[in-house]
Order: C-alpha cells, then structure tokens, then sequence
C-alpha cells in the first residue's frame, strides 16, 4: 500500500504494485457541449468554453460551475458542439460573410416580421425573420477579434445552417471586423430560465473564494514594527 | 500551476520538418503571428506547431490536476473555516484549470481520453514540483502562495502567445489564480509572524520546498533551432532564466520582510546586472525525478489512476453512443 | 435546551460536516466537471454552516471557529447520515438526493419562521439549494435510468440509505416548544413534504422505493450519540488548529 500524508488516499488503499497500462475508450469522456453566459442583465451572450458532458442537462449542471462559480452571472446557455456550423476565420480587419459563397437559389430574407406561428423572441435578440414554412430560427455568434470570445448578434429564420448564415450576413453583414461566424438552431440550446436566476443569487457573496477578501499589509506592517 | 514549456527535452538534432510544409501558407501562418494576431484552431498551421502546443497545453493540464494533490492532502485538516472553505475552492479551481487546458489542447485534434490514458500510463510530463510532498499544513501554504505565484509568472507570459483557445484559458485561469496568490501569501504571513509553532513549521516547510521552487521555471534554456523557431511563432514566451529572475524579484523581498530566511547562502541580488545569483539547483536530481524517480510520482499517478477507475461505471452508464464527438471548436 | 439553540446546532452540524464529508472527492469525482460541480456544493455547505454557527454566536455561543473545531462527538448534534464515510460515489450521490431535498424544503418553511435572522438566511439561500438539488435530481434521474450496474447500484444505495436518511427527521425535547412558537413546522411536517418530493423524483426511475414509513429510522444523533466514524472525522479536521489554540491561522 502507498503510504500518503493525506488521509483521503490512505482510505482509497492505493496500491503499490506496478500498474498495467489502460487505455480509455472512445467517448469515456463523452462529447462536449458548448458553453455561453451573459455577465448581466441585457448584455449580449459571450462564450466561455466548452464542457463534457452526456446530455444538455448534465452539461448545464457541469456549465453553471465550472464557468459561473466566480463572477456575476445572469444567464447559461449550452449547445452540443456538433450543433454548431462555423465559417471560415479571416484577418482581425476582415469580414468572414466575405468568405460565403454567393447564392442565387436561396431566397433573399424578406423584412416582414408579423408572420404568425413563430416562436415569440425574447426582447433583446435582434430578429430577422423570413417567414417561411419549414423554416426555424437560429442563433448568430460573431468572433470580432481573434484570441477574444464569439458574442451572440442576434436570430434569424432559415432553412438550413449555411441558408442561416446567408441571412445573418443580411442582417449583420456590416458589422466589421467580423473575423468568425458560428449559427446554431435554436431549438438545440439549453437555457437556463429567467425565474431561476436566483441560483447565481449569492455568487457575489462568497468572497472567501475573491482576491479582495485577503488584506495582509497591516500585519506585515506591524511585523515590521515590532522586529525592527 | 506550471513551470514553463520544457524545452530543455526538445530534441536539439532532429528536424524541425520545416522544409515539408507549404512555403506560402507558411509565409502567411507566420506573417499572421508577426502582426499579432492570435492563431484559431480551424487556421493552417505547421505541424511542428500544432505538435508542441499539444505538448506544452497538455503537460500544463497534467501539472493542473496533478498539482490539485499536493494542497489536497490538507483539504480535510484546513484549520478555522475561512482556510477551509478557501483550500476547497483553491483546490476546485486547478481542477478546473486543468478542464480549461484540456479543452485547449482538444482543439489541436488530442482527445481528452488520450491525454488521460497517457497521465495515468506515466508517458506525459507534468510540472516536476508536484512530485514532492506536503507533510504539514505549512507546506501546502508554501504552494499556494510560492509556486502560483511561479505560475503566474509564466501563465501571464504564455498568455501573450499566438494560440487563441490557449490564450483564452489563461486569460480566465491568471484571473482566477489572482486570489490563489493572495490567499497563499495571507495564510503564509499568518504563520510566519504568528505564534512560535507556526513561525517554526513554515520556515521547516520553506526550507524543504526551496530547492524545488528554483528547479520550477527549468534548466537554462538551450538555444537550437526548435527554440528559436518556437519564440518567433510566440510558443515560448520568455526564457527560463528570465521567468525566474522575475520570480526572484518579486517574491524573495516579500519572503524576507516577513522574518523567513531561504536555505542558499548565495542568493543574492546583484545590483549592477539586476540578475539574481543562486546556488546552481541540482539538475541531476530534478531529471532523475522527472523521470519517474521522486518521493510522491508514484503516488500522483496510483490516485489518478484510481479516481479514472472508480468513476468509471458512472461514465460507462451516463454515455451516449450515438454522440459523435467533435473537438471543441474554440 | 433553548429551542432556537436546539434547531441551530442540527442545522448547522449537518451542514459542516456533510460539506466536510463531500469535500473529500475533490480531486477524485468520476469526471472533471463533476468533480468542480460537487466541491461547490460541499463548499456551498460549509457556508451554510458558517452563517448557522455565526447565528448562534449572536446568540452568546462561542465563535464559529471554536464551536465547529474543538467540539467532541457526544456534543454534536448531526444526524448520523452525514457522518458516514463517502463510500463510492452511487453513496455519495443517493445520500446529497436525499439530503439536499429535505434541506430545501427546511429552508423554504424556516423563510417564514419566526425568528426573523434565520428567516432571513432561509431566503438568501434559496437559489443555491435549488441548484443543488437540480444537480441531484439530475443525476438521479439519469443513473437511474441507465445501465444496469448503475440502477443495481443507485437502489442498493438508496435501500441502505434511506433508514440514515430518516434520521434526519429526529425530534428532540424542544420539538414541541420550536412549533409552538412559530420557529419552525416541524419535523413530521418535514418528513412528509420530503417523502413527497423525493418519491416524485424516484417514480421518473427505474428504481424501487422501499416502504420508506415501515423502515426503523436510525436516530440518535440529535442526541450525541454516533457512528464510530464522527470522532476520527473532528479529529482528522481538528488536525491543525489543535496544534495551537491560541493561533490565529
């Protein structure tokens, strides 16, 4: 047995015996999600990286500590990576819609927005809706700068990812630089309800785990005193 | 917490495989890091590139969640509530490091199961300090407060590098280690200008953890052809010697305003140069630890390796077989 | 004993050393994310206990540090479910599902209680203890329902947790004092609403509830009297600030 100075590992009764070598199989660490939290009220979407996880409610179980533990957080979001359709990245001063092919057989995004039947949008996202049957909303992400996080622009209806990406470029085309676009459906988010908020409630007061909260220069100063 | 990209075992023969890669998209790739401009995961990049970031990302991961035990060992003895809720979530937070970092290095196509399985099989380097013990609560102190504040040094470096997904993590780790340095430094000060028992464990446990701390940044770098080719692609940052002259600078004053004394009769700063000199650390013991040969490697990877297996039913039950995996896209 | 004295001492013991007991897989859960997610909660716990043990130095108890690090086994006043040894983790997990329900409903009823400062405390936790029993209701409900090594192992655990669980229920004799006067609804009340809830929980699995009401709860504990596991517990967490009581570490 491996003696060790933590008593948690002499209860796990570690072997000394020379191990034989394991490999992990595919998927032991499942797929990944991939996570977005908005700092506060109103603020737009930022994403903040992905996690592990079996299933959306496990991936937002895991999201909500590994990336809302420490700061002030209003909101989650998680989507399964491969949900995600990502453009080409450009330079930090270009456009990444540049990179799209040009389309005839799509149908350009009609400006109406009074279509009936559509899933009534959260005020804040910015909709550009095209009204069409067998068409579903998606959420638009632009990457600004490269080594700096996607923010989420806005919805847009389409028929397909690569037709979501033709209208978010309508929409959003002219914002620049724009060096990334993710589109993701809607419908493949996980999001955490404005009613359950109050779990983010207390974050601000755990300072035990906070820089500010560890004020140690009156002792020293006062060591200093006293052994002078 | 992590020393420094480890180029003291880089090949200093063997091919760089430069002269394989395409000569325009290389022009480009390189142009890109001289404008400043970070590097995404769906860009080309050279395979020389993509292999050491791997390396370097996943040995820092390794050296995350390895470095998770050694403070671990006081998790349950923390002393007064303050200190334990804060060792809990000290320890948290490497652990969490540790999920940033793998995720980084995902994105250069290495799976999580495959830098696990090399961990726990003992192929993968970690942070060579973590292989020695902490037998007393000083010890962990000495942790919190020493070798994060060597990991800052080089994660604030790193952090300027030309890999986004990399850049990202240590962006969110430097501001979250902020507190670890802070919390190390108080629990510390309360030791060593407290009563005579915690004034005596924390110079014992500063005496032991001293040589290992001037071992954390690595031997003088060699300077071939793959650290030169890796500082133009912004891979290592600063020179070994450099982050450790920085740490010096930085910490020994704090160590010595509070009445500690370090265990080298030759440290000292030179005024003239600015360089801090030292007893040569002993190079020949930190390469025959690193390899496998310390007081606790053993131990390190015997609880990884047990952790992996006794989770390894909830994992088994809680998978999807129809998931199919993508690499993290950022 | 005084009855606000009384309901804050179970509370509060409860809480530290379950939140101690959960802080033991740290660096050790079955997958990373896991792990991090957990060691909040335990940390969460701590905090919980904290705000407790600071109740009761407002109401001239000794300092937080001093009641929760110096005390012996037959002065606590935990159930003895959260004493026990965190065993693997289909334990660790049927033992915060069944913990952490009857937690929140205690917390939502002691919202209302008449001793305002409790009340108080009751409200601000809310929202951290319906994440922690989202997270165990989620994962309940997924290794509930998975293989069967994990259903084989989620029922045998709740089959020999359950009698702890109830322990929770425990009166003592100011049980009758702390209805009266409004501080608190009861323990049978809770005990009910908590069957309620977790049985709920349990029905969207594969697993078998056990006659929860014909099982003999094992109590004891709100009286000082514990497994052999809670004395080498306080002695391992005690470690350090025995060494000097006198020290401010």
């Amino acid at each position: 047995m491996i003696q060790s100075h933590d008593p948690r590992m002499n209860r796990l009764g570690l072997s000394d015996a020379p191990a034989a070598a394991v490999a992990k199989e595919a998927l032991d660490q499942f797929g990944t999600y991939e996570v977005f939290h908005q700092k506060k009220e109103g603020a737009p979407y930022v994403y903040v990286g992905p996690v592990h996880a079996p299933e959306a409610d496990v991936a937002f179980l895991f999201a909500k500590e590994q990336y809302s533990r420490r700061f002030a957080c209003t909101g989650l979001w998680v989507v399964p990576t491969a949900a995600i359709t990502v453009t080409a990245y450009v330079g930090d001063q270009e456009s990444a819609y540049d990179t799209l092919p040009l389309v005839t057989s799509h149908k350009e995004p009609a400006p109406d927005a009074s279509s009936p039947g559509t899933s009534a949008p959260a005020a804040e996202r910015t909709v550009v809706e095209a009204g069409e049957a067998g068409e579903t909303d998606y959420d638009i992400f632009h990457l600004k700068k490269r080594g700096k996080a996607h923010q989420h622009v806005g919805q847009v209806r389409a028929s397909s990812p690569g037709h979501a990406l033709q209208v978010a470029k309508a929409a959003f085309g002219e914002q620049r630089p724009v060096v990334n676009v993710w589109a993701a459906r809607s419908a493949d988010f996980l999001r955490s309800d404005a009613e359950d908020r109050d779990i983010w409630a207390t974050t601000p007061e755990k300072k035990y785990r906070d820089a500010i909260a560890y004020k140690v220069q009156d002792r020293i100063e006062k060591f200093k005193a006293e052994n002078s | 917490m992590y020393g420094s990209a480890s180029t003291h075992d880089l090949p200093t023969t063997a091919a760089t495989g430069l002269e394989n890669e395409d000569p325009i998209l290389l022009a480009e790739f390189e142009a890109r890091i001289a404008r400043g401009e970070k590097i995404e995961p769906n860009d080309w990049m050279p395979a020389l590139y993509r292999k050491q970031l791997i390396r370097m990302i996943e040995q820092h991961a390794h050296s995350e969640i390895i470095g998770s035990l050694p403070e671990g060992t006081w998790i349950t003895r923390a002393p007064g509530f303050r200190r334990k809720m804060a060792q809990m979530a000290k320890v948290q937070d490497e652990v969490g490091h540790a999920q940033l970092l793998y995720s980084a290095a995902e994105t250069l196509g290495k799976t999580r199961e495959q830098m696990l399985t090399d961990l726990i099989n003992g192929k993968s380097k970690y942070s060579n300090v973590f292989n020695y013990p902490t037998p007393t609560w000083a010890d962990s102190n000495v942790i919190s407060w020493l070798i994060d504040a060597g990991a800052i040094v080089n994660q604030l470096a790193n952090a300027k590098g030309s890999y986004g997904p990399y850049c990202r993590a240590l962006d969110r780790i430097c501001a979250e280690e902020a507190f670890h340095l802070k919390y190390g430094h108080d629990a510390v000060v309360h030791m060593a200008t407290g009563t005579p028992i915690q004034r005596q464990m924390m110079q014992a446990a500063l005496n032991r953890w001293w040589p290992a701390i001037m071992t954390f940044f690595g031997p003088s770098d060699k300077m071939s052809v793959h650290t030169e080719i890796l500082m133009r692609w912004k891979v290592k940052m600063a020179s070994n010697d450099e982050c450790r002259n920085q740490f010096l600078d930085m910490y020994v004053p704090k160590i010595w305003e509070i009445g500690l004394t370090l265990p080298d009769p030759n440290l000292r700063k030179n005024e003239e140069t600015g360089q801090w000199e030292f007893t040569e650390p002993d190079w020949e013991d930190f390469k025959r630890v690193i390899n496998g040969d310390g007081p606790c490697n053993a131990e390190r990877i015997a609880v990884r390796r047990a952790a992996e297996e006794n989770g390894a039913w909830v994992r088994r039950a809680l998978r999807t077989p129809k998931t199919q995996y993508v690499r993290p896209l950022a | 004993m005084d009855p606000k004295l009384d309901l804050l001492y179970r509370l509060a013991d409860d809480q530290l050393i379950l939140g101690h007991r959960n802080s033991e897989w740290n660096g050790l859960g079955p997958i990373l994310e896991e792990d991090i997610a957990f060691s909040s909660m335990a940390q969460d716990k701590l905090g919980h206990s904290l705000q407790l043990y600071s109740l009761l130095h407002q109401l001239g108890e000794a300092e937080p540090d001093t009641v929760a690090f110096t005390r012996n086994a037959p002065q606590f006043h935990c159930c003895q479910l959260v004493e026990l040894p965190i065993g693997e983790y289909d334990f660790s997990l049927t033992r915060h599902f069944l913990f952490d329900h009857a937690e929140l409903l205690r917390f939502e009823a002691l919202a209302t209680s008449t001793y305002e400062p409790l009340a108080q405390v009751a409200r601000k936790l809310r929202g951290e203890l319906k994440y922690h029993v989202l997270h165990a209701n989620t994962w309940m409900k997924r290794l509930g329902t998975a293989t069967e090594e994990a259903i084989e192992r989620m029922q045998r655990s709740l089959n020999f947790t359950l009698p702890y669980a109830l322990g929770i229920f425990e009166k003592t004799d100011a049980e009758a004092e702390i209805i009266s006067t409004g501080l608190f609804v009861g323990e049978d009340e809770l005990r009910s609403r908590w069957l309620e809830s977790i049985t709920k929980v349990v029905a969207q699995t594969a697993l078998e509830m056990p006659d929860v009401l014909s099982l003999a709860p094992v109590a004891g504990g709100r009286q000082g009297q514990h497994t052999e596991f809670l004395q080498p517990l306080l002695d391992e967490m005690a470690e350090v600030f025995r060494l000097d009581p006198t020290a401010d570490w």
